[in-house]
């Protein structure tokens, strides 16, 4: 891939050295490959910053890896995640099983309420399998409270049933937690059995006391599927949404294919979805793993037909409900009319005042299509190509969301005739329709200026230059969208390898958070305490509602609640005060001074200002860091303090 | 009846020297308003993100064109509280009718930005830059209007605060502003009492640090620690009477009367509440709008409620990006529209009047045939404000390029 920057270098190179030195380049004989482009970025610089652009934050080790594979080999691996290995993150993945399910068996193992309702209704019978059957049993008899609550509150008024639930409650609870006593003393594979044999009534109470280090107690020793059997007892969807974030941070701080993970993160936040909009509960599991990782780096009018498609997107933008003002289900037209009825109806339909259920367009899908996925904002679209893009998409929805069932296109709730886009006259052709809009925003100008312009955004700076958004711009519209060439070409760029843009970026709270766990070199056995700090830190991962995603510049993220936010994270991390994270000792030096040294090496590649250094040197007197007294001289000091004050140090907040 | 009760506090702040029964908070607050004068007005901005449907929340029920156009999501005439024979409150606006019947609440309708943009992101940008169509505005009108202020005598930390996890739009600029998501955890190691070691090394880091975005923001927020520190806003406990509803929006109102009443010397403050974006099922006086509605007025009455006598210097103003479609969409919901509405409520308002000129909901009114049309522009209504209630006179400079004459005010502020 780095033709295009040898080539540069090697122009560069030519007019200044003469034809030796770049042969001796061309033969890959490496040592400052890019001096002229690049004057004050050393390759010791270049690595460091490879890392913090292209991944989550570098490990311990991982600078000298990069020097010793080379700069631009290690960035080619990492453009061919396929040729990466990664066994090890899928084995630590092996555990969540709801990551490896399609939607339906998703929705079949972790019941929505849609499903207990039917079950309820008698539509559908209980599972057979034990571990299924008890925890739909569980939410039908969530379900059936629910249900006699209302009717007693019909009868007997809110608040006298209010206080006889919470009685009965607390009696319940009582009751509960001896019996969680009495199963703690069982070995595992027995506990699971007694779960299984208690009344329902008996096991929702059980379930419902059983709360956090008292449910990691009794979940000890249990396999995957017995753990997640539990857990669904009481809320089966979190189930799937707690892998679902244990999950990314899992493969933002272990896998090996980092820049796909971090083009995966970016494209789901372009193409935002979010996880609390009603059937989105079970769709995005299917969503990142689907549609957006395995396109992360192919080409955006694949990615955009996909998303375009994807049960996730058609229904948190809603397009799956719109419906064209002029098709056969707005008309009331049945199914098998013949073309004499239909135009007998359709006239009828036109005078009479009320329609069904679902008799119009809805526009929230066309206008975040244009605004937020392709054209940009300033696209030169208007809101009758809104409408017009909203027509064109009516039809395409969804078999049974709720049930899990996919994309479907629906002829008779498409919108016949021509439709305008752009200037582009759309011929009736049902579903195509759809498809040639795609085509059509995918290869217009505006998108490539503008997608190009996020991702300099996210890899260059918070302001792009522009000559490097137009270069990339360019090989956009010529590589068809190629996402890979795009990135190609911000790599090869002099403005990527600029000093000026040396920890330039401010970390998001995702970034910093992860960057941290990956730089201390902690072991993670449980990823849901740090998802929680995120979600304090204002970047809840899946849960940003409205549709333009996470902001990726540092003025979203730089106030007084997120700062000190990142310096107490820095400092429980360290000290092994996060939950589920378990850091090393940092160093074995027993010299604070030392000490200091290594760590700044290690966390921070020796970028540290010299008021940092002196604060944290000054601190190292303190009896709390050198452990020291009179009468115990050798003991070491605590690396954990000092590794803490430097990963909330400014430094640390930039990439 | 805001004279009344200025009345109230001058001579309750003469009364309560020597007199043990009249409760701290009352003293203090006394106190506070005689010794700081100006700079105890305060101006709350409130965010409806996602653009509220203002047609359904001050439901113009005299409007036949109104009912017609929206048949399954309207508010009945008889289910409406009504105002003045032509508008009527949404019924989960209950909490608010007693602010109304006090003239505490003053309404603008038909209120929003110029610019035509149906984008929640540039809308909202605009109303909060205060610069609608100009994208290269880099702070916020909050921000701005504290720039002609008198500086305060002494330290200002809290001058400019947003409840949440980061700094809006609004108020990032040159003056000081910070985000506050949780005053239990505002600090190094937790709120205590004392300030850690490691919270002197790390301001001993931010303090002096070259890298200029962390430095500014470092510092303020050390300020910040200390004044809270000291001041201890967790003695001053929510009013019995103030019944605050769980969630981020209740949160954050509970947590600014408490900063508030702290006497932290707050000006402006600024919090928001999503969920309005209803495009499916918007419901009608049940349903989606009803309970965000509802969690919206009961937030706001409780903090009403709990600041006391301190509400008579709060301004509290509420905005939305823009309104809704006139007419319902095929999905008992609404897409997005142009005018909206907004509340003003606090002691100095003139309320229980519905202000701005009403345009009509006929096909031949709408905005773009299709929207309820913008006939008072938003920064009328906020220069106001700014202007009579905190005091700042220059308007250009809060507002640029928008003519905001005073004789051109809507006068809800007298």
């Amino acid at each position: 891939m780095n033709l295009g920057r040898l080539k540069i270098g090697l122009i560069l190179l030519l007019s200044l050295s003469g034809f030796a030195i770049s042969v001796q380049l061309a033969l890959g004989k490496k040592k400052d490959k890019h001096p002229t482009a690049n004057p004050q970025m050393d390759e010791q610089k270049q690595a460091v910053h490879a890392l913090n652009r292209l991944t989550f934050g570098p490990r311990p080790g991982d600078v000298d890896h990069v020097l010793a594979i080379g700069v631009d080999k290690w960035i080619d691996q990492q453009l061919h995640p396929e040729k990466i290995n990664d066994d090890a993150l899928d084995a630590r993945l092996s555990p969540f099983r709801t990551l490896r399910m399609d939607t339906r068996e998703i929705v079949q193992n972790f019941p929505s309420e849609q499903m207990i309702k039917a079950v309820a209704d008698g539509k559908q019978s209980l599972p057979s399998d034990p571990l299924k059957r008890a925890v739909y049993q569980a939410q039908l008899e969530r379900y059936q409270d629910k249900e006699d609550r209302k009717q007693q509150t019909a009868v007997a008024g809110a608040d006298k049933v209010a206080d006889d639930e919470r009685t009965r409650r607390q009696q319940e609870r009582a009751a509960a937690d001896e019996k969680i006593e009495e199963l703690l003393d069982l070995p595992t594979d027995q506990r699971m059995k007694a779960v299984l044999e208690m009344s329902p009534e008996d096991r929702r109470a059980l379930t419902g006391a059983l709360q956090g280090d008292k449910r990691d107690e009794f979940m000890e020793g249990m396999n995957p599927r017995q753990r997640e059997t539990v857990e669904a007892l009481d809320h089966p969807q979190q189930v799937v949404n707690n892998e679902l974030v244990e999950g990314k941070l899992l493969r933002a701080i272990c896998s090996n294919r980092q820049l796909q993970e971090v083009m995966t993160d970016f494209w789901f936040n372009h193409f935002n979805v979010f996880i609390g909009k009603g059937a989105d509960r079970y769709l995005l599991t299917s969503y990142e793993r689907d549609v957006i990782r395995p396109r992360a780096l192919g080409k955006f009018e694949d990615l955009l037909v996909a998303t375009a498609q994807s049960p996730a997107m058609l229904f948190y933008l809603d397009n799956w409900l719109s419906v064209g003002p002029n098709s056969d289900v707005a008309n009331g037209i049945p199914k098998q009319a013949n073309n004499q009825s239909r135009r007998r109806i359709r006239n009828k339909a036109q005078t009479s005042q009320s329609k069904g259920k679902r008799n119009g367009l809805n526009e929230n899908y066309g206008r975040e299509l244009m605004e937020l996925h392709t054209l940009g904002v300033n696209g030169g679209y208007t809101q009758q190509d809104v409408t017009e893009v909203a027509r064109v998409f009516t039809g395409w929805t969804l078999k049974q969301p709720k049930q899990g069932g996919g994309f479907t296109f629906e002829e008779r709730t498409h919108e016949p005739g021509d439709k305008i886009v752009l200037g582009h006259r759309i011929k009736p052709k049902g579903e195509k329709e759809g498809f040639e809009v795609l085509h059509i925003l995918a290869r217009n100008p505006a998108t490539a200026k503008f997608i190009c312009t996020k991702l300099a955004m996210r890899f260059v700076s918070d302001q792009p230059p522009q000559p490097l958004v137009d270069r990339m711009a360019q090989t956009f519209l010529k590589k068809d969208g190629n996402i890979r060439e795009v990135l190609k070409t911000m790599l090869d760029s002099p403005e990527f390898w600029a000093p000026n843009a040396y920890r330039a970026k401010v970390k998001t709270p995702l970034e910093f958070v992860v960057s941290a766990v990956r730089a201390s070199g902690a072991e993670v056995t449980d990823a849901m305490p740090i998802a929680r700090q995120l979600q304090n830190m204002g970047m809840q991962l899946y849960g940003m509602q409205p549709p333009t995603g996470y902001s990726m510049k540092a003025d979203a993220w730089v106030n007084s609640s997120a700062l000190l936010g990142r310096m107490n994270f820095a400092l429980a991390l360290t000290s092994g005060k996060v939950k589920g994270v378990q850091v090393n000792q940092f160093t074995e030096q027993k010299d604070p001074q030392q000490a200091l040294a290594v760590l700044e090496n290690s966390l921070l590649a020796g970028d540290v200002s010299k008021q940092t250094h002196d604060v944290i040197s000054a601190r190292l007197q303190d009896s709390k860091i050198s452990h020291r007294k009179l009468d115990d001289p050798a003991r070491p000091p605590n690396t954990s303090l000092i590794a803490g004050l430097l990963l909330g140090s400014p430094e640390f907040q930039r990439r | 009846m805001s004279i009344t009760r200025r009345v109230f506090l001058k001579n309750s702040s003469l009364a309560v020297v020597g007199t043990a029964a009249i409760p701290a908070f009352l003293t203090r607050a006394a106190y506070a308003a005689e010794s700081l004068g100006a700079k105890n007005k305060r101006l709350v901005v409130i965010f409806q993100r996602g653009a509220a449907d203002g047609l359904n929340i001050v439901v113009p029920h005299h409007e036949r064109a109104y009912y017609a156009m929206r048949p399954s999501i309207n508010i009945p005439r008889n289910a409406v509280f009504d105002l003045d024979g032509f508008f009527g409150l949404h019924p989960s606006l209950s909490p608010f009718q007693p602010l109304w019947k006090q003239r505490h609440l003053a309404i603008v309708h038909a209120v929003g930005s110029p610019d035509p943009t149906r984008s929640h992101f540039d809308a909202q940008d605009f109303m909060e830059s205060g610069t609608p169509g100009i994208k290269a505005t880099e702070d916020g009108w909050l921000n701005r209007s504290l720039h002609s202020l008198p500086q305060p005598a002494s330290a200002d930390a809290f001058r400019a605060i947003a409840l949440g996890p980061s700094l809006p739009r609004i108020l990032s600029g040159s003056e000081p502003a910070v985000a506050i998501n949780n005053i239990n955890d505002f600090g190094v190691g937790g709120n205590n009492p004392k300030a850690s070691p490691n919270a002197n090394s790390f301001e001993a880091m931010y303090e002096h640090s070259v890298d200029s975005v962390l430095h500014g923001t470092g510092q303020e927020t050390f300020d910040a620690v200390k004044m809270l520190r000291s001041a201890d806003p967790s003695k001053y406990k929510p009013a019995a009477a103030a019944d605050y509803p769980g969630g981020h929006f209740g949160d954050s109102l509970k947590q600014l009367a408490q900063l508030i009443k702290a006497n932290l010397g707050v000006q402006v403050a600024f919090t928001d509440i999503g969920g309005w974006d209803h495009h499916v099922n918007e419901g009608s006086t049940q349903g989606q709008i009803a309970n965000v509605l509802h969690e919206f007025s009961q937030s706001i009455a409780a903090f009403w409620t709990d600041l006391g006598d301190l509400a008579e210097d709060t301004v509290v103003v509420t905005m939305s990006e823009f309104g809704r479609t006139a007419r319902e969409n095929g999905n008992r919901g609404t897409d997005h529209g142009h005018a909206n509405v907004m509340f003003v409520m606090g002691g100095p308002v003139k309320g229980g009047k519905v202000y701005g000129r009403w345009p009509g909901l006929d096909q031949s009114q709408l905005y773009e045939g299709r929207d309820l049309a913008v006939t008072t522009d938003f920064r009328q209504v906020l220069g106001e404000a700014v202007y009579n209630h905190l005091g700042n006179k220059d308007l250009n400079q809060v507002f640029p390029g928008f003519d905001n004459q005073p004789g051109k005010f809507l006068k809800y502020l007298g």
